[in-house]
């Protein structure tokens, strides 16, 4: 483990939080605690902190009664309810708390050799956010080239019903014989061209469009690439943060199940009994209750 | 289907390529007379300004999701007669159970086919009637 590493981003994170605050006086932050040794498995006891606590202690006196405190500051002070800017006693405690608890985390995080995994979570989320947009752009962009194609091809198939049964009614009225000799040339030269010129023309349209169809599928292959590595990414986090959770939750609080009503599709059903799987259970459920 | 094809629809779904779809099925079983809106609130609004004799509606949308839209439908005196069908993926037992007892008309889970929202339609239109 890079202790010593730890301890100075440790230290780096204080500094910019004493630069940042605004005392007139500037705090002077204590010296590096980069002696501090930050071992695995690391005691976490209290009495180990004793340089981030001259830390903050040096910070709480610096801000005791400051005249100079900004809004947020004041705002701070109201929110904890305590008006007497002279002492500053629940502050104290909040802040040394509030250190304690993000050394502690610090520490077991860097015992345990979670430091790398969040630093990749860090970087992993964003890439991973940005592949499933190119998802999301993708499909979308595939889902309105196909809906696009139906709108010019079914139009056209819809004309090529009507225009063939026009024509085949007027058949019709030959083998009645309803139609005169005149007529029945005329029938013969419009199905000649029906046949020759329409129906050709308008399925090489429809037949475009098919074409465009399935070239819209093109999708699949590049979003399964990135689905598949997402998945992994997934996976990796989810094994390493199991992990975590598993060390840091209580007993009683691991088997509490989120409830909602909106949770999207059901990706894998297998195993479950609160979900169903097709229109079928749907309908039998809903009769079920007399709907 | 023995409806009336003037019969106006509102689609509610937060993706367009959805609503285009359901679109084009109420369009193939010869209702042309459609619009859309993309979420609940939206929905809400088209509906007060009147003439929407059908709601076709989604579950999960920003704004106001269809479970509200509908019970806002369903308290609404000048709204609440009116035929609402839910299009969703949310498949557990327990969100159909809160359509219907929300007061839901139908309820068909998605991925879905022409034939199903044929059916539902037409079953929707012989209650309907029988009213």
């Amino acid at each position: 483990m890079a202790a010593t590493n730890d301890s100075d981003d440790l230290e780096a994170l204080f500094d910019s939080i004493a630069a940042t605050s605004t005392v007139p006086s500037p705090v002077q932050v204590a010296p590096a605690p980069a002696q501090v040794p930050v071992h695995k498995g690391v005691s976490l006891e209290v009495g180990d902190n004793d340089e981030l606590q001259e830390l903050f202690d040096s910070l709480c006196v610096a801000n005791s009664g400051a005249p100079g405190a900004t809004v947020g500051e004041q705002d701070l002070i109201a929110k904890l309810g305590d008006q007497d800017s002279d002492s500053w006693p629940k502050q104290e405690v909040v802040f040394n708390q509030i250190g304690q608890m993000a050394r502690s985390l610090h520490d077991t995080i860097c015992g345990l050799g979670y430091d790398k995994l969040l630093e990749k979570t860090v970087s992993a989320i964003p890439d991973a956010k940005d592949r499933l947009a190119y998802v999301a752009n993708l499909t979308e962009q595939a889902a309105c080239r196909v809906l696009n194609a139906t709108d010019v091809a079914v139009p056209i198939v819809d004309k090529l019903v009507d225009s063939t049964n026009t024509i085949a009614d007027r058949w019709d009225l030959l083998f009645d014989n309803r139609l005169s000799v005149a007529e029945f040339k005329l029938l013969a030269e419009d199905t000649r061209r029906f046949l020759r010129q329409e129906i050709p023309q308008h399925t090489a349209v429809v037949h475009a469009q098919l074409t465009e169809i399935m070239m819209a599928q093109d999708f699949q292959d590049l979003t399964g690439q990135v689905i598949k590595k997402i998945g992994i990414l997934t996976q990796e986090l989810e094994g390493g943060l199991m992990k975590v959770l598993l060390q840091v939750v209580p007993e009683t609080k691991r088997t509490e199940e989120v409830e909602s009503l909106m949770n999207g599709p059901v990706i894998n059903a297998e195993g479950r009994s609160d979900v169903v799987v097709n229109q079928e259970q749907v309908d039998d459920l809903l009769e079920s209750l007399g709907f | 289907m023995a409806a009336d094809p003037k019969m106006r629809f509102l689609v509610v779904d937060d993706f367009s390529t959805m609503r285009r779809i359901v679109r084009n099925l109420l369009k193939e079983l010869g209702f042309t007379n459609v619009d859309e809106a993309e979420d609940g609130a939206i929905a809400l609004q088209k509906l007060q300004s009147g003439g929407f004799e059908f709601v076709v509606t989604d579950w999960n949308m920003p704004n106001m999701d269809g479970l509200t839209l509908l019970q806002t439908i369903r308290s609404t005196p000048n709204l609440r007669h009116l035929p609402v069908l839910m299009i969703t993926a949310e498949a557990k037992k327990e969100n159909i159970i809160a359509a219907a007892q929300a007061g839901a008309s139908g309820y068909i889970v998605k991925p879905f086919t022409a034939g199903t929202l044929s059916e539902k339609l037409t079953k929707i239109f012989e209650k309907m009637g029988k009213v």
